[in-house]
């Protein structure tokens, strides 16, 4: 009995090894998505929507982040490399080079609206008003001492209160994303360094010594002030209820989930708002993207009609319902210009 | 087994010429001094079924059985007794080729069976253990029921044609072993929920079940309480009638009792052989001696 | 005298250390049962934080609508493209005829969820006898509405930073007060795969991901595994190649899954070319990881079979691979079973290794073959924990009770089989 039992197993194991090779053959009849994760709660509402208004499949995204989506992307061109990657910043150049390298030269870039990094905090603790130069000088691993050019210390500062008296006297306790993550880099390329270009010779850096200005603003402290809470926004949120002191570093959509429960730091003076980011005068905000392979298009089923899902206006319009996600639309000229160059997949050149 | 006699007729080997210095040890005599390793009394028969000649078996470094030569006659019970340690289980295992298992276990010397050479390079150790049947110390029945135990040896050499042929086989093996009475109406239970003597007399049965012509017995009552140990005793009285029995033993009553000859082993080495009642009256090795009067053991 | 006053002092001296021998005794007990209620307290409160969150995921709030089929909405050649939520919204409307304006309208359609119209529509598709009569219809809540009800969101505080606004929420306890707003059995959560919208999505998909790959992982890794564990015990000498075998299996029980994972991304999916997101894959990805596990438990359980049965098979002519075929498997087979079903249910809580090959996607459609895009139990939670909709919460939670209801009915199993199977000699 024994006997049969193992002759059947091994059947069933030929037969499994024997099956995906002619299943990857077949051609692939739904579209593959890989990308960032914070375009991927958008990318996964118009995907969901496109597969139940279409007679489509619903396509299948992957949340690779945006650097790995780029890389899966640029593999190649066929129907084992994924179709559209999503990415929370624009595609590099060497990124683009290697796309080239592997023949896929064809890339239709699409700006899907934008996202705001927001500073928040406990509703029980007051709100906080704060600087790109505050945020830089709170969090940067080393500062420079005021009015001397040229030296840097590291960071002495302790409380809110030191680092601006109109602040609060409260230590300062920052829960934000680990390097990986793509708000980690946008919140050091927007906030960080917006924050320490404020200071005259290090802005001067920037065109005589890039990677030490890179080194000076991009840095954040690691002597306990900046807590890496992972990338799991929520658990950020649940914490800072927890914690009235501490404030929280994440997307917009999760501080508009939670209006109830925490409140946005204001940075320059402007409200992390729907119409302060949207309008751009919010000064930690990304545009979005994602990239089309031009070459899939046509041999995949329903490229056009999820791309033309996407910049439909019931889609990344105002009232649309990505808005609803957390998404910030464009201005709908800027949504015309992308829907139009869309829908002709008007190729990417970067110079 | 037809594997086996094939092999028997292609090797079939002159017998060997019994040692001469070793025939003069018999009659010896003044009694050996206790230094003296060498076998006294009567270890070789006329028409012997089972020859050793040499025996020596290593395990590793440790070398646990020394030179040694003894004859195994037709449908007689032989009994091997020594104290703890002394090699007689050992050498009882070299007669199946069970210490083949052990992979450090190393055998030298001839050990032939009907004149067929046991350790002989065409030799198959699958029929010989069909010849040369083995019960444990510990009953060992397996954990299937009474008639599965008792058919499986004749399933897997091919001995029975039919269904009605094996049921044929397992009761009169069962008979053989005196548990017929005691389990006929229950064959499809479990060997295991059986008491000791009848799990022992059902791995008897187990061993006759393939027709050998030699069973090896390890100690079959060690783990047996006396009305058990009788019982078995009895069994294997009648057993030798058609089967040649080898049997290990701790208790010299139960030799004296079941045994035509006796083999007394010590250190490795076989010290003497001799008619049962012949070693237990009177003696000839101070060390046997010694060791049936309780000086040692 | 002398006898008596030497027994008195032994004694003495047994006494004097009989308290202190009686005190260890004591405080090592203690310890034990100390270190069983921290375990079983830290237990406790898991389960009771996972089901306090999760158990309300189970009811969803739902609205009762009155919806008019009128078949002048319907072609009946294509019932796709009839205007489904033009039906929701009329039913809405028919409940609150003084909402006028366009914006109030948005809103009061936004207390329904936006899979209301889907709803509608496979109703119809279904059953077309239905076009051109009325039904009542409960529908799905928005996932905001669910929150309010169920007390996760409050309804105090400025009207700018609440989900609902003032009228809304007085919608709803008008439709409280109606009857016509409840909380039912979510049937949704088992039967329908993920969804961006929190009332509709279920783990059905992901369920039947899991279950494909473990289909896949047992298929081959138990078999080899045995197989492995078999000739490693019984056949294979004992030489430093074999040692070398054996401390690499012992090594790679305890590789971090996710070097598994890159393993699978470079061997299954580059060299092989199989297919990204595939149950097939996580499957021989996982069975990877299980293998040295089974191996290891197998080796265990062979060993333990007693060498009399051994004996007794080989004594009566048995060759070897009959020993193993017929005495040996079947007796260790109990404990091999054991140590797959431990190794399954570890890979059923793996993500790591999943997420080199593609399965920690977003995927809508219920697998149903090996090669479909498909995702597992333990990446679902992992998705709904990052989500940021409040709702998803609660669903998550609810996931992880659905998984560790998986796990105990895996190792309830492994228990039953040992049980019934277990043989003693």
């Amino acid at each position: 009995m024994l006997r049969k039992d193992f002759c059947v197993a091994v059947a069933l194991l030929g037969a499994a090894v024997a099956v995906p090779p002619a299943v990857a053959a077949r051609g692939r009849d739904y579209i593959s998505i890989v990308g960032s994760s914070t375009v991927y709660p958008f990318a996964t509402t118009v995907a969901e929507q496109f597969g139940k208004t279409t007679r489509f499949k619903t396509p299948k995204i992957e949340s690779t982040g945006s650097g790995g989506g780029m890389k899966l992307f640029c593999a190649g061109v066929g129907i084992e490399t994924p179709d559209i990657t999503n990415a929370s910043r624009r595609i590099k150049q060497s990124e683009y080079a290697n796309c080239r390298k592997n023949g896929v030269d064809r890339i239709t870039e699409v700006r899907i609206g934008y996202d705001g990094i927001v500073l928040a905090n406990s509703k029980e603790a007051p709100r906080m008003r704060l600087s790109r130069k505050d945020i830089f000088l709170a969090l940067a691993a080393e500062v420079p001492v005021s009015g001397k050019s040229g030296r840097l210390v590291p960071n002495p500062y302790r409380t809110w209160k030191d680092v601006d008296p109109a602040l609060p006297d409260t230590r300062i306790e920052v829960l934000g994303p680990p390097p990986t993550s793509g708000t980690r880099d946008a919140f050091v390329e927007l906030a960080m360094q917006g924050g320490c270009s404020t200071f005259d010779w290090i802005k001067a850096l920037k065109t005589t010594d890039k990677s030490r200005f890179k080194a000076i603003c991009h840095t954040i402290r690691e002597d306990g002030a900046y807590i890496e809470a992972g990338e799991n926004d929520n658990l950020i949120v649940q914490k800072l209820e927890a914690n009235p002191r501490a404030v929280g570093i994440f997307g917009f959509s999760f501080l508009d989930q939670n209006g109830d429960r925490i409140q946005g730091s204001l940075v320059d003076g402007e409200e992390p708002s729907f119409d302060n980011i949207a309008s751009g005068r919010y000064p930690v905000s990304r545009p979005l993207y994602f990239y089309v392979k031009d070459a899939h298009v046509g041999v995949i089923p329903g490229m056009r009609e999820y791309i033309a899902e996407f910049t439909s206006d019931r889609a990344w319009g105002e009232d649309g319902y990505l808005a609803d996600k957390g998404l910030i639309p464009m201005p709908a000229g800027e949504r015309r210009k992308y829907a139009a160059d869309a829908a002709a997949l008007k190729p990417l050149v970067l110079e | 087994m037809d594997a086996a006699q094939a092999v028997l007729k292609i090797s079939d080997m002159p017998f060997p010429a019994v040692d001469e210095q070793q025939g003069t040890v018999e009659g010896a005599g003044p009694a050996p001094r206790a230094d003296n390793r060498d076998t006294v009394g009567e270890p070789f028969v006329e028409d012997p079924r089972m020859t050793c000649r040499d025996v020596n078996v290593y395990y590793g470094e440790k070398h646990a059985i020394r030179d040694v030569s003894i004859d195994i006659a037709h449908n007689e019970v032989l009994a091997m007794i020594g104290p703890s340690g002394c090699g007689k289980s050992t050498f009882l295992r070299c007669l199946n080729r069970m210490n083949d298992t052990v992979d450090t276990c190393r055998v030298s010397g001839r050990i032939l069976l009907d004149g067929l050479d046991i350790y002989g390079r065409l030799v198959d150790v699958v029929p010989l253990r069909a010849r040369v049947g083995m019960v444990f110390q510990k009953p060992n029945p397996f954990p299937k029921s009474i008639y599965d135990n008792i058919a499986y040896g004749p399933r897997i050499h091919g001995l029975a044609e039919s269904r009605s042929e094996l049921d044929g086989i397992v009761e009169n093996s069962l008979k053989k072993a005196g548990l017929w009475q005691e389990v006929h109406d229950r064959l499809d239970q479990p060997g295991t929920g059986l008491s000791g003597g009848q799990q022992q007399r059902l791995c008897i049965a187990r061993a006759i079940a393939v027709q050998p012509e030699v069973i090896l017995m390890d100690e079959p009552c060690s783990a047996l309480d006396p009305i058990a140990t009788a019982t078995v005793e009895d069994l294997i009285a009648e057993l030798r009638e058609q089967y040649t029995i080898v049997i290990v033993t701790h208790n010299m009553q139960q030799a004296a009792r079941v045994s035509r000859r006796t083999a007394y082993f010590h250190l490795g080495a076989l010290i003497e052989v001799g008619p049962t009642d012949r070693i237990f009256t009177n003696p000839r090795h101070r060390l046997t001696e010694d060791y049936i009067t309780g000086r040692f053991g | 005298m002398q006898m008596n006053d030497k027994a008195q002092t032994t004694m003495d001296v047994v006494h004097r250390g009989l308290a202190r021998r009686y005190r260890r005794e004591r405080l090592f007990r203690r310890l034990g049962l100390t270190a069983v209620l921290v375990s079983i307290g830290f237990l406790a409160l898991l389960f009771a934080s996972i089901v306090a969150n999760g158990w309300t995921a189970f009811q969803q709030t739902e609205i009762l609508l009155d919806i008019d089929f009128a078949a002048d909405h319907f072609d009946v050649d294509n019932l796709a493209r009839a205007n489904y939520s033009a039906l929701v919204k009329q039913g809405l409307r028919q409940l609150f005829p003084d909402v006028r304006g366009r914006k109030d309208r948005r809103r009061l359609y936004r207390l329904v969820s936006s899979g209301a119209a889907f709803l509608l529509q496979k109703m119809v598709m279904q059953d077309t006898s239905l076009i051109g009569t009325r039904q009542r219809v409960w529908l799905p809540a928005d996932d905001e509405v669910d929150m309010l009800i169920k007390g996760h969101i409050s309804r105090v505080g400025p009207e700018s930073q609440r989900r609902l606004s003032d009228r809304q929420i007085a919608w709803i306890d008008h439709l409280t007060a109606l009857g016509r707003l409840k909380k039912r059995f979510n049937t949704t959560f088992f039967t329908a795969g993920d969804s961006r919208e929190p009332e509709l999505a279920g783990i059905r998909g992901a369920m039947t991901g899991s279950l494909l790959t473990m289909l896949v992982t047992l298929l081959l890794s138990f078999p080899m595994g045995v197989a492995a564990a078999v000739y490693l015990e019984e056949f294979a000498p004992r030489t430093w190649w074999t040692d070398l075998i054996e401390v690499n299996i012992n090594n790679l029980a305890a590789v971090p899954s996710i070097v598994f994972g890159l393993l699978g991304l470079a061997f299954f999916l580059d060299v092989l070319g199989l297919p990204r997101s595939a149950p097939l894959v996580g499957g021989m990805v996982l069975s990877l990881m299980t293998l040295p596990t089974i191996i290891i438990a197998s080796r265990a359980s062979l060993k333990s079979v007693p060498p009399s049965i051994r004996e007794a098979a080989l004594g009566i002519g048995a060759s070897r691979m009959q020993v193993i075929v017929h005495h040996v498997l079947p007796l260790a087979m109990p404990g091999m079973m054991t140590g797959t079903i431990i190794g399954m249910a570890q890979a059923l809580g793996e993500t790591a290794p999943l997420l080199m090959i593609g399965m920690v996607a977003f995927i809508v459609d219920v697998p149903s073959t090996l090669t479909d895009p498909a995702t597992v139990l333990p990446v679902q939670i992992y998705l709904w924990a990052d989500a940021p909709e409040r709702a998803f919460v609660e669903r998550t939670a609810a996931a992880i009770m659905v998984l560790l209801a998986f796990l105990i009915c895996m190792n309830g199993l492994a228990v039953f089989l040992r049980r019934r199977f277990e043989r003693r000699w």
